[in-house]
């Protein structure tokens, strides 16, 4: 199948699902139903309130925080020249995960002034926890990949260590529940407000770097050959940590770590489109969260009505796929 | 030669059943349908859960109780006692107190500390509750066990009664009032359809809103229950801690009409002879 091909078929499938998405939930519903919602709203209806206020934020978050990950994953991939990489490899998620902990286990109360805590911590971990990773991995002036993986590496672990003290500490079994639930991610929490942060830096991050993705397709063939075609090795570095580290922050605390879509999205994008297609950055985003959605509502189907957490799913109906593309003899990393 | 007579006494609990083995040897099937062979009636037992402990304490002499987990904080008696850990068990500290037996209640020991314990020498006697009826069948069983039939069964007949009394003044009702128990806030954790606060509320005249098994729940999923009452904190717990995550729900009944309520978490979440004392406390919430 050609490129468009590609697309257009994403596309079709997104929409099918974004659909089929908004049909699945408690309320029974259907297709003049739903067409009802949306040309003739009405508040007091409970079946249009929830359409509207929980299962089309949902989609929109899933989507939002698929492309987010799958996004920050081929930045991540590329600065480091290094397809294991994931937007979790500087510590963002286990720095979220201790930040949403030490509000579970009671430490500080899960509102203050309205405002939701465990995301608020989960993004001042994620955002600490990745600029510990930046300072450990600067050296003479330069971001050195190696010394950021290792860095991000031990600082997880260390993270993960107090995330695993203050769950066996955890005096109250709904305090566990909320941490397993939080590290396994969810969108059960989408609103309309939550939607605001994640979506615009995704659309700032993705608009950026529609103006570098050269720059990083020639990032991929390693660091000294793209210096010596030109790019600005450690600017285009700096501007890809800084991106990633803000949008994996408010993916990671809208709803929770995620495994896999940042790993493996990236590499579906280059085994379909090519090592060093232009538009792969944005392709890479929109399966990123085609995926999600799908993931999204296989979820729900199978554990209604609050869905599986999300991480589960992710791993279940993702690894496979991932090993048969790697299996593919024509697959290659880098062009 | 040594001739041994054993004489089984079947003593039916619900769906569980305890006999026992007149002499020394005792052969007893717990609520899990666990089958424990006791060498002799045990003299010196402890409790793994709370509610279990509360009714150890209100059906054993106190002086055979041996220890208490560190949540146990009823009766006041309990604070007399050591303190061993249930999360995880302190096998040492167990085999330090020497108990014939152990009680614990279903889901809250794993099958596997049990087995732990057994290689150890420790027999652990699990106990379930669906209804409130299984709770003063659970002291029965526990006076059975311990011998102290006459006055466990005057405790749960004493109950039985108070029950009854509650219960008839909500038969004929008109109205069925839909309620949502809250165990969780983050993610939503409901009482399930199959626990014992459907049967409270049952005999209040009451409802469960919710139809699954304990677990999670979706916004969704409330927003469609639409109770009537919210049981799981005070207007202003609920307001802060609740409904500032999930502003969606405001839409339900409950909220609308402001009855929501926070009983006391022990008397809600232990299923113990303290259960009366919780469908009062339901009772006062529901007819105020």
């Amino acid at each position: 199948m050609s490129k468009t091909g590609y697309v257009v078929l994403a596309l079709l499938l997104m929409l099918l699902v974004l659909l089929l998405g908004l049909l699945v939930g408690s309320f029974e519903t259907d297709i003049s139903l739903l067409a009802d919602t949306f040309l003739r709203y009405d508040p007091d209806n409970l079946t249009h309130f929830s359409i509207l206020h929980l299962r089309l934020p949902r989609l929109v978050l899933a989507l939002v925080v698929g492309a987010s990950l799958a996004f920050c994953g081929y930045l991540m991939q590329a600065m480091v020249n290094n397809g294991l990489a994931d937007p979790y490899l500087l510590g963002t998620a286990s720095g979220a995960s201790l930040g949403a902990v030490i509000v579970f286990s009671g430490f500080v109360p899960i509102t203050i002034l309205g405002f939701y805590m465990p995301s608020l911590f989960a993004l001042l971990g994620a955002l600490g926890s990745t600029l510990l990773v930046i300072l450990l991995g600067y050296r003479k002036g330069q971001l050195i990949p190696t010394q950021l993986i290792l860095a991000g590496v031990a600082l997880s672990s260390l993270a993960m260590a107090f995330v695993s003290l203050l769950t066996f500490l955890s005096d109250s079994e709904s305090k566990l529940k909320s941490v397993v639930f939080w590290s396994m991610g969810s969108f059960e929490r989408a609103g309309w407000t939550t939607l605001m942060y994640p979506s615009l830096a995704l659309l700032l991050g993705l608009l950026l770097f529609a103006f570098l993705q050269k720059q990083l397709n020639i990032l991929l063939l390693g660091a000294d050959r793209a210096q010596a075609l030109g790019v600005q090795v450690a600017q285009t570095r700096w501007l890809i940590l800084v991106t990633v580290s803000i949008i994996t922050g408010f993916a990671v605390a809208t709803s929770g770590s995620i495994g896999f879509v940042g790993l493996i999205v990236p590499h579906v994008t280059r085994a379909l489109m090519g090592a060093s297609g232009k538009a792969n950055l944005w392709f890479c985003a929109f399966v990123g969260g085609f995926f999600m959605l799908l993931c999204d509502l296989l979820s729900r189907l199978l554990y209604p009505p609050v869905g599986l957490p999300i991480g589960i799913i992710t791993s279940f109906f993702g690894v496979p796929f991932f090993v048969y593309l790697l299996s593919r003899k024509n697959y290659k990393f880098s062009s | 030669m040594l001739c041994f007579l054993l004489l089984q006494l079947l003593v039916s609990c619900g769906r569980e059943q305890t006999s026992t083995q007149q002499k020394e040897e005792i052969l007893l099937q717990d609520g899990l349908g666990r089958e424990l062979h006791l060498p002799k009636q045990p003299k010196r037992v402890l409790a793994l859960a709370a509610s279990m402990t509360e009714m150890l304490f209100a059906v054993c002499d106190t002086a055979t109780i041996v220890a208490r987990t560190p949540n146990c904080d009823f009766p006041e008696g309990v604070y007399k006692k050591p303190v061993v850990n249930n999360y995880p068990v302190d096998y040492e500290q167990v085999l330090l107190l020497r108990p014939d037996l152990v009680f614990t209640v279903e889901g809250i020991t794993p099958l596997e500390t049990a087995e732990r314990l057994k290689e150890l020498g420790v027999l652990v006697y699990y106990l379930k509750f669906r209804t409130v009826e299984d709770i003063f069948k659970g002291l029965e069983t526990i006076g059975e066990i311990v011998g102290r039939e006459q006055q466990a069964k005057q405790l749960a007949d004493s109950l039985r009664r108070e029950v009854a009394q509650i219960e008839v003044r909500h038969k004929e009702q008109a109205t069925t009032p839909r309620v949502l128990a809250i165990a969780g806030y983050d993610p939503i954790y409901v009482y399930g359809h199959s626990t014992v606060i459907t049967d409270k509320l049952r005999i209040l005249g009451a409802a469960n809103a919710v139809e699954e098994s304990f677990g999670a729940q979706s916004r969704e999923y409330i927003l469609k229950a639409n109770p009537d009452v919210l049981l799981g904190g005070k207007p202003e717990e609920m307001e802060k801690g609740f409904f500032s995550i999930y502003p969606e729900l405001r839409k339900i009944n409950a909220y609308q009409q402001k009855r929501m309520y926070g009983p006391t978490q022990d008397l809600m979440g232990r299923a113990s002879p303290r259960v009366v004392e919780s469908i009062r406390e339901l009772e006062g919430f529901l007819y105020p």
